[in-house]
């Protein structure tokens, strides 16, 4: 029943939404939508660990623990976008960002889309947490994809129109060849009994005899998914379209984009991923993983030594943490799989915050370069100022905060498993993004007081600004039991225990 | 007794062997062609032939599920989305022809060397003691996939790009039918779907490129770097 309520309650959301009347109205719905939802991802996540798994319709529907922590961080940041935005788009609205009508009917349309299809999106990514069809979370996956287009072109500008051309061919092209590696691995078990019925690409099912699997099929199968779905979670090299989606969304979506869906394509490869090392070994799919990580680690560096603009360098922060999380997948293990869901959830967590404090920063500032703000962040808006820089340390793996735990971890366990390269090769990565990420953003942040105005008080954004906050040095010194436990249960379903 | 389905099988393998091969030569003519009205037209033609496979397979194969794939296919390959993207084409009033970075005749070499390499990866699928529709078929759908890569890489048109990226699908779905006879047909159906959507999406996307940049020129979209 749960996983029914997950999947309906955002398409009645984006129903209500759709038929709305009034700014009030978009955001009631939507806060209360996604409240309910974020309520059932935590009844969701209490009920796998109380049971192990959860299916719905003869296993159409299927939840374990690595789903659960997926649809739950994915409802936990749905949720504070959706109050982040409140006051994100009233902001929009009278600087005139959403079109100049005196009746205000075309800033109504602007709003009622963004209200609309940030439920569907939502409900796209729920989907492919809980579908256990590899068909259908393929599909759900390529939905996220449709969905969010016209929620980067939101502004209508020039450069957002190439951004969204980029990231709906290139995610097109990726997720083309996905199809193809599930169709391959579709046939990989066509030998199996039964599967000629829905069952027969059921993750669950394959899962179980995946020592039956052909293995030449799966080889192929693998390589086709890790390039579709890491074009999806922008590995490098397929990773061009990503600065560009996420500098050009409204920061809320670029918050969503680069956190909760990154999760959503990584839980897709390791769906796989778990198949293919039943199937092969972890050999593999490993050396493939580690290529793929560690070229993404390394790409993200000079660009964001180089860079300009704080939401494109947010974005090159994402591929290399994307790269880390496939980095740790790579190197496998017990270790490296708790790793990756500790560094999941905490990534999760940092890097919506940090995008909801460059949101503040480019309404009040009304620029993306780092040139034209000159300092000054933490004198003209305090709060955001404090935040912001704290959420940098964070995200660059400073003690205490949490990011350095999950990192460690990922560290230690490439070099108990020989992977000295690999590990060295991490901490020399992670010390270039720290260097360039820290000199940028702490000049941006730092300084004097120019001649900008002081911000006035920002009740909505500044409010989850804090909640997110808050949780981020929360977590850095103690993870509540239940949901340690859960990330603990999703490593499991990584290694395979 | 023994004979008769076997022969019946070797008749749908030649008639399906026969489309296959219509399905490529189809393919080859979208990269020597230059119009975009034409190209929508193969595409169309191009689909419906699957669609004829699918039928096919599913009356020797006596496998009901697969008339219902081929259906859906003539619907929303055949119909929704060519009518809507030639609609497009008459409101943006394009009349310029394709210009491809690789001249026509070594991009039709080309195309004849993806084919081949089609047909060298397929093999390694080709298990002969199973009695299988699949062997040329998944090469054809194997070059086909390719082909679409390159002219994608080869046609800077962004309605060239939608209809390239098509035809990948229309790849993907010749290999799904003649490796595992159709994807079962919930996410046969899921997979139409998003076509659908896609198709208007990035429709919708390039009627708006080309209102802003008065072109459909993907090379212009050249702001973002770094």
């Amino acid at each position: 029943m749960l996983l029914f309520a997950l999947l309906l309650i955002p398409i009645a959301t984006a129903g209500a939404s759709y038929f709305a009347r009034c700014r009030e109205q978009l955001e009631r719905i939507n806060l209360a939508g996604f409240g309910l939802v974020t309520l059932i991802a935590i009844a969701l996540a209490a009920q796998v660990l109380a049971r192990g798994t959860v299916s719905l319709a003869n296993g159409f529907f299927y939840a374990d623990a690595l789903s659960a922590l997926v649809i739950l961080l994915t409802a936990l940041v749905a949720m504070v976008c959706a109050t982040y935005s409140i006051g994100y788009l009233r902001d929009d609205e009278q600087s005139g960002e959403l079109g100049d009508d005196d009746s205000g009917k075309e800033q109504l349309a602007q709003l009622r889309m963004y209200y609309t299809l940030t439920p569907l999106f939502v409900f796209s990514m729920m989907f492919l947490a809980v579908a256990n069809n590899l068909g259908v979370m393929w599909a759900a996956i390529e939905a996220t994809t449709l969905v969010s287009v016209f929620l980067v072109t939101f502004y209508g500008k020039v450069t957002s129109l190439e951004a969204a051309w980029k990231y709906a061919i290139i995610g097109g092209v990726g997720l083309s060849m996905a199809l193809f590696g599930t169709l391959v691995a579709y046939y990989a078990g066509h030998r199996l009994a039964g599967s000629d019925a829905l069952a027969g690409l059921n993750w669950s099912v394959l899962a179980q005899h995946a020592e039956l699997l052909d293995k030449t099929s799966m080889r192929l199968a693998f390589v086709l998914i890790l390039m579709g779905y890491g074009t999806k979670a922008g590995l490098a090299p397929m990773h061009t379209w990503k600065p560009d989606a996420y500098g050009e969304a409204p920061v809320p979506s670029a918050a969503i984009l680069s956190s909760a869906m990154l999760n959503c394509a990584l839980y897709g490869l390791i769906r796989f991923y778990i198949l293919t090392s039943r199937c092969l070994g972890a050999e593999y799919p490993s050396r493939l993983l580690l290529l793929f990580g560690l070229l993404s680690m390394g790409i993200s560096v000079p660009f964001i030594l180089v860079q300009k603009n704080y939401r494109r360098l947010l974005a090159y922060h994402t591929i290399d943490h994307a790269g880390i999380m496939v980095t740790a997948l790579g190197v496998g293990g017990p270790l490296g799989a708790l790793g990756l869901t500790l560094h999941m959830t905490f990534h999760t967590i940092a890097k919506s915050l940090l995008f909801l404090c460059a949101g503040n920063v480019r309404q009040h500032f009304k620029t993306d370069l780092f040139s034209e703000i000159k300092g000054s962040v933490i004198r003209v808006m305090p709060l955001t100022g404090v935040i912001f820089l704290m959420a940098m340390l964070a995200i660059i793996g400073m003690p205490p905060f949490s990011l350095f735990q999950s990192e460690f971890i990922i560290m230690r366990a490439a070099f108990d498993g020989g992977h000295f390269v690999t590990g060295i090769l991490f901490v020399l990565f992670g010390t270039g993004v720290f260097a360039g990420a820290l000199l940028h953003v702490g000049g941006m942040i730092l300084g004097p007081k120019g001649k900008m105005p002081s911000a006035p008080r920002r009740p909505w954004r500044d409010g989850s600004l804090l909640a997110l906050a808050a949780a981020l040095v929360l977590i850095g010194f103690w993870l509540p039991a239940p949901l340690l436990e859960l990330i603990r249960g999703a490593a499991k379903v990584v290694s395979g225990q | 007794m023994l004979m008769r389905p076997f022969l019946d099988l070797q008749l749908g393998e030649r008639i399906i062997t026969l489309l296959a091969a219509l399905v490529l030569v189809l393919q080859i003519a979208v990269v020597a062609q230059r119009w975009i009205v034409t190209h929508i037209r193969i595409f169309a033609i191009q689909s419906f032939l699957l669609a004829m496979i699918a039928a096919t397979i599913a009356w020797f194969n006596h496998a009901p599920h697969i008339y219902i794939a081929a259906a859906l296919t003539l619907v929303v390959k055949v119909i929704l989305v060519p009518v809507f993207l030639e609609r497009l084409v008459v409101r943006m009033e394009i009349r310029e022809e394709i210009k491809p970075i690789i001249n026509v005749p070594l991009s039709v070499v080309i195309s004849g060397g993806l084919t081949l390499l089609g047909y060298v990866v397929a093999e390694s699928f080709y298990h002969p003691d199973e009695a299988s529709l699949g062997h040329n078929e998944l090469a054809v759908a194997i070059s086909l996939f390719l082909i679409g890569f390159f002219t994608m890489i080869n046609r800077r048109k962004a309605l060239t790009q939608v209809l390239a990226l098509l035809s990948l699908e229309n790849g993907l779905f010749l290999a799904a039918i003649s490796l595992t006879y159709g994807m079962p047909l919930i996410v046969e159906l899921g997979i139409l779907f998003d076509v659908l959507v896609a198709a208007m999406v990035l429709g919708i996307l390039v009627y708006r490129i080309r209102e802003t940049f008065e072109s459909m020129d993907v090379s212009r979209l050249r702001r973002l770097r770094g």
